[in-house]
């Protein structure tokens, strides 16, 4: 009687593993056999689940035609450079507002956290008019600083609860040996932090890659992948989505983020539980 | 332990690029929108004058603005609505000792890891009547099934409020999951000696130790979907007509494509009160649930 009711829970848990897994992964599926199917296959119904003449076509046109390549060098360029700078300034931020207390100090933290009630649309048009008068709209600066203010609040609250938690002493015993405040950072505290920073960074790197309202509006000559997707040439069909060629942009924004996932699942985990996170 | 405060100059100087930055692209913008919203501009007419609060008129005169603002509505209450029931679920489940416990975890994280836009655009297809893949799977049980999801506007709701579940309930039931984790076996084990079943169990003993979990991540999401853009924009572009088009699309339409910018500051401004509101209510909630 207890082993029958212990394989029924078992085969009650896989069942609802497989229901989920299907629900998520089978239009992924779809996505990645629409972006092997040649353009004038695509138009069937039922659908061809296992395309006969499969072919990389689309991809080919992509990098060919619609700069794939160069898109792709932005999204890297502007991604890598938000996460080098915005670790450093958080991580710097993050030590200033838990080692130091004032009431200033407080309320300029308390700034931080209220800031994250202002939504990107209520701010868009004059930001955009300010980008454009200081001539950062549509460069890289420009992109840069916005996706890094993107990624501060979250990254601030999250680091400084990590500062906090390293003991005050070892700093102190450092500089008791004659070690200067920087060196004390840099030696003592930053090595201690490094799995926290790690967290921040492979968070970051899925926010900032799904970042779409800070390209569509404060750029327009820099693409970046996700916009890019929205912006595919028409080929040869009469339809109003270009499926085959958003297909395969879309499975190449998709197959490194899922190998990303399942790389880091863990690390994803654990960031997410620490903070609560918006991608 | 805390420095001596004639060093707290050091903290303001690391603490600087942080604000500098927040302040430029939040306060900064915030104010001149606050601004604006008094004046009436429409880059395309050439106008800019002074208009007192008649754009805040306008806002409750507006036709598309009641029809953005009943389905924006709609749609964070339904969705809402589901987060908190399949998300407890779907977190209960996560939540099971059992060997498929990582790869769950694994495929659970992926849509949250997706850009809107890729879902957005997908969906447009998928909720194709002929060629997509909802209908497609829907025609394996009802062979004879036809729906042009998204030209009509019960359904094209429909799919966006199910597209938006697909991609953040699992983000949602993820964050339910960190407060499950901290309810101890001993709890659960003194249940089972005093014979409470398994529904019995998650009424008077999971449910309430995780409420003040539920409540409190409630407010963000609530807050993401008063706010959401990218789904719209990629996959109906407000359509049909004016159904679908949430009220933060609905504000980035008028501010870039019709550069009213006037009236497109007031609605900003009437939704940022909104949920500032909302969110100062919530917080007191929250703290009642203290225990």
């Amino acid at each position: 009687m207890k082993i029958k009711h212990k394989t029924l829970i078992s085969i009650l848990q896989w069942g609802i593993t497989a229901v989920v897994a299907f629900i998520i992964l089978f239009p992924l599926y779809w996505i990645f056999i629409s972006s092997i199917t040649p353009a004038g296959e695509l138009f069937k119904t039922p659908i061809d689940y296992f395309p006969d003449h499969p072919s990389l076509e689309s991809y080919q046109y992509l990098i060919e035609n619609a700069g794939l390549l160069v898109k792709a060098g932005n999204t890297i360029f502007i991604v890598g450079m938000t996460l080098i700078i915005s670790t450093a300034i958080c991580v710097m931020a993050a030590y200033g507002f838990s080692r130091f207390k004032s009431k200033a100090l407080g309320a300029a933290f308390a700034f931080i956290l209220l800031s994250m009630l202002i939504p990107d649309v209520v701010t868009a048009r004059p930001l955009y008019e300010f980008m454009r008068k200081v001539k950062l709209y549509d460069t890289y600066p420009g992109l840069i600083i916005l996706y890094i203010s993107g990624v501060i609040p979250f990254t601030v609250i999250i680091l400084r609860n990590f500062v906090g938690d390293i003991p005050v002493s070892l700093e102190e015993a450092a500089r008791v040996d004659g070690a200067t405040f920087i060196q004390s950072l840099v030696y003592i505290t930053i090595p201690l932090l490094k799995p926290a920073i790690a967290t921040v960074c492979i968070i970051n790197f899925i926010t900032c890659l799904n970042n779409f309202f800070t390209p569509l509006f404060y750029s327009n000559g820099i693409q970046v992948l996700s916009t890019a997707i929205t912006q595919l040439p028409l080929r040869d069909n009469m339809y109003a989505v270009p499926w085959d060629l958003v297909s395969a942009m879309g499975w190449i924004i998709l197959f490194p983020i899922i190998i990303f996932v399942a790389v880091f699942e863990r690390q994803i985990m654990d960031g997410i539980m620490a903070g609560g996170v918006k991608a | 332990m805390q420095k001596k405060n004639s060093r707290v100059w050091i903290a303001w100087v690391l603490v600087l690029p942080v604000l500098l930055i927040r302040g430029f692209t939040t306060v900064y913008p915030i104010f001149q929108t606050l601004k604006t919203s008094f004046y009436n501009i429409r880059i395309l007419g050439g106008v800019n004058e002074f208009a007192g609060i008649n754009n805040y008129i306008e806002v409750f005169k507006d036709p598309k603005v009641a029809t953005s603002i009943e389905f924006t509505i709609i749609f964070v209450v339904v969705s809402m609505v589901f987060h908190v029931i399949l998300g407890i679920a779907l977190a209960l489940i996560l939540n099971m000792r059992f060997k498929g416990k990582r790869f769950l975890r694994t495929i659970v994280l992926i849509p949250w890891a997706m850009p809107t836009v890729v879902i957005g655009m997908a969906a447009k297809w998928a909720f194709n009547n002929d060629y997509g893949l909802i209908n497609d799977f829907i025609r394996w049980f009802l062979p004879e099934f036809q729906m042009n999801w998204l030209i009509h506007t019960n359904s094209a709701r429909t799919a966006v409020i199910l597209m938006d579940l697909w991609k953040d309930l699992p983000f949602f039931a993820i964050l339910i999951l960190s407060g499950l984790q901290f309810i101890s076996e001993d709890i659960y084990e003194a249940a089972k000696v005093d014979g409470a079943g398994a529904v019995r169990t998650f009424f008077a003993i999971t449910l309430p130790l995780i409420l003040r979990n539920v409540v409190t991540i409630c407010i963000p999401f609530t807050m993401w979907r008063m706010t959401s853009f990218d789904l719209v924009y990629s996959m109906t572009s407000g359509g049909p007509g004016e159904d679908t088009a949430l009220i933060a699309y609905r504000i980035t339409t008028e501010a870039f494509t019709n550069l009213n910018i006037g009236y497109a500051s007031t609605l900003a401004i009437v939704l940022f009160a909104v949920m500032a509101v909302f969110s100062a209510v919530n917080l007191k909630v929250v703290q009642k649930l203290e225990y």
